[in-house]
């Protein structure tokens, strides 16, 4: 069985409990998925449309975001689409975890929980948005 | 949804946050984080008992609090956050550069008061 829904909000704070609201939902319907398992969801989510919201409609009028969903047993495919300014996530700098508080980067950590947190991230820009496709697998291989 | 409040034990002022701190609400926290440092309180007992979910933004007002707090003389500790929670301060390295206590009377008693 597989589950998809699919939810168009604006680019604006408001909706980031909506977003997470839409995630909760997909998952109640999918057994087995644990709670650590939604959280990491939510979070990379959060981190993403956060960071949609706050640069990629800058100097815009805001637009929307789209979220989708497709859940089965194996894993859990988000597509997060956006019309704002393209993003390289490969040339934002990773904070440093062990650094000192003085040392320390008051921000930086979105990306770095959304590649802590999901098995894949691909980001792609094309004339129809901006899109993030992040995967979780549900039951991840072992280790060979 | 999230809502903040505090209460003076001591010398320690015990701020409680109740719901979820992400980009849309973690301006809040620093607003009133702030406010307590800029009137003295600055030992503080953040309890994150309440708090079902936060985000890099809520961890950034954590560490704006914690520095200002320090730079005051005091300091800002951490009191029984829950495991999902808990997770994201040990990702993010801040458990090495605060203290966090398994309870809120705890916290306060490291304080000394």
């Amino acid at each position: 069985m597989s589950i998809r829904r699919q939810t168009t909000r604006a680019a604006e704070l408001e909706s980031l409990p909506r977003f997470r609201e839409t995630i909760d939902a997909a998952c109640q319907l999918q057994p087995g998925i644990d709670e650590q398992t939604r959280y990491d969801l939510k979070l990379a989510v959060d981190e993403a449309c956060t960071n949609i919201i706050t640069h990629g409609y800058a100097g815009m009028n805001p637009g929307s975001i789209i979220l989708a969903l497709d859940v089965d047993a194996l894993r859990v495919v988000m597509t997060i689409t956006d019309f704002g300014h393209a993003f390289e996530p490969a040339e934002a700098p990773m904070p440093d975890v062990q650094a000192a508080l003085d040392d320390r980067p008051m921000g930086g950590f979105g990306l770095f929980f959304i590649y802590q947190t999901m098995d894949e991230a691909r980001y792609e820009t094309t004339e129809d948005g901006n899109c993030l496709t992040l995967v979780r697998r549900l039951h991840p291989a072992k280790e060979e | 949804m999230m809502e903040i409040t505090a209460k003076l034990l001591g010398q320690t002022t015990v701020v409680s946050i109740a719901g979820s701190v992400d980009a849309l609400t973690a301006g809040q926290v620093t607003r009133f984080l702030s406010s307590r440092v800029g009137e003295g309180q600055t030992h503080i007992v953040a309890d994150l008992s309440q708090v079902d979910f936060i985000s890099s933004a809520g961890l950034r007002a954590i560490l704006i609090a914690l520095k200002e707090s320090r730079q005051q003389g005091g300091d800002l500790r951490l009191a029984a956050a829950q495991p999902r929670v808990e997770n994201i301060l040990k990702m993010a390295g801040v458990t090495s550069i605060l203290q966090v206590y398994l309870t809120q009377d705890e916290a306060v008693a490291s304080f000394g008061s």
